[in-house]
């Protein structure tokens, strides 16, 4: 997998063409960057075809706003950025969930209980990804997208920060609730 | 030494490799000494692992080509399809003669382009063609012409401040130019290979 940053000559070229409508040299883009950004929608909106199609409107907005794009900054987390964006849109559209922000966020934290020892040894590795699933389904879509983004698209704290356009304490402290959380449904259902 | 409620906050970043140095040097020597923090990170470690398994592998099958339609099918305005015609065709007359020959191709057109612009034959031709019979513009041209015959006469009669040094080889160096007069104009004659100085009576 390609690993994000600012993009080297090869990019750049390809940027400065599609800039100038070159929709072909834009394809080679959407090649290079296309696992990530469905796996940044994924990590908002769950269903794979939904994250698919604000894949795809990714890249048209991001080609429509091509010119926009100053090259100081990275390509790619500028595309994640669009991705995130848009899958956030989608998802409060669709109001299908109820959002922890700040304070109330750390008031769930603060009312888990206090987690000792290794928990999952007695699980199957297939019990765990069951598990798994439904613990991450309880999750609100700030704090599954920071644990997907860093576990699974392997992005750095800075990295989702741009993404999400939070500050990077804002990462830490969402990623620590996300694990915490996801411990003590794991834990608990261990111990059922 | 920190307590393990300061240092749970800190592990999920230790484990990520997110701290400064001197955190992640807190954390290591913390863990080598508690056991429950030890067991929170194997945690954390087991659940990232297993995120990463169930994490589902999105089928991309024609999804570049999808994106590629879709920015096909955008109103654009003209010249911007210009534009992708345009680097299509090259790129395309690449693929078949080889990005040499595009580029030689491209380089002779502009070369000749350039000359025929730039040379004083072209120029009169233009200026000829773009001034119907008649008008203000095609009698300028004619009098200028004429003003260009009259030049030998002009600079024999002409006894001014003007000094022009004339090379023998009929190529005229002009080394200095004054005049009191406020306009004189100068222009070469490639067909005598010669530079005309071209002083208007005095009014």
């Amino acid at each position: 997998m390609r690993t994000p940053g600012r993009q080297d000559g090869d990019e750049a070229e390809l940027i400065d063409r599609a800039r100038n409508g070159d929709s072909e040299a834009f394809g080679v883009l959407v090649e290079r960057y296309q696992r990530r950004v469905v796996g940044v929608a994924l990590a908002v909106v769950k269903n794979q075809d939904d994250a698919i199609e604000l894949a795809q409107e990714t890249f048209v907005r991001a080609f429509e706003n091509l010119k926009n794009f100053e090259s100081r900054s990275s390509f790619s987390t500028w595309l994640y950025r669009i991705a995130a964006n848009l899958s956030i849109d989608f998802w409060r559209r669709e109001g299908r969930h109820v959002i922890l922000r700040g304070e109330d966020a750390q008031s769930e934290i603060d009312r888990l209980p206090s987690l000792q020892g290794d928990s999952f040894k007695a699980v199957s590795r297939s019990e765990l990804s069951e598990r798994l699933k439904n613990a991450l389904e309880q999750l609100t879509p700030e704090h599954r997208a920071v644990i997907l983004l860093r576990e699974v698209e392997g992005l750095s704290y800075d990295e989702i920060s741009e993404t999400l356009q939070c500050p990077r304490g804002t990462v830490m402290s969402r990623l620590h609730y996300a694990r915490t959380h996801l411990r003590t449904i794991l834990q608990d259902l261990s111990v059922n | 030494m920190a307590e393990c409620s300061e240092i749970s906050l800190l592990l999920g970043a230790f484990e990520d490799s997110e701290l400064e140095p001197n955190e992640m040097q807190e954390v290591a020597h913390h863990l080598a000494r508690c056991d429950s923090c030890t067991a929170m990170l194997a945690d954390y470690s087991t659940i990232g692992r297993g995120l990463r398994t169930i994490a589902p592998e999105p089928i991309l099958a024609g999804f570049a080509a999808a994106v590629t339609a879709r920015i096909d099918a955008l109103p654009q305005p003209l010249p911007a399809r210009i534009r992708r015609r345009t680097a299509r065709w090259w790129r395309g007359s690449g693929d078949i003669f080889g990005s040499g020959f595009a580029w030689g191709t491209g380089a002779v057109a502009v070369a000749v382009l350039t000359i025929l612009l730039t040379t004083p034959y072209a120029r009169r031709y233009a200026a000829r063609r773009l001034a119907p019979a008649g008008s203000a513009v095609s009698h300028e041209v004619a009098k200028l012409e004429e003003g260009v015959a009259a030049v030998p006469e002009a600079l024999a009669q002409r006894d001014s401040g003007t000094q022009a040094v004339m090379a023998e080889d009929s190529q005229a160096i002009i080394s200095r130019l004054e005049a009191e007069m406020p306009s004189v104009a100068v222009w070469s004659e490639p067909q005598s290979d010669t530079t005309v100085i071209w002083l208007p009576d005095q009014p």
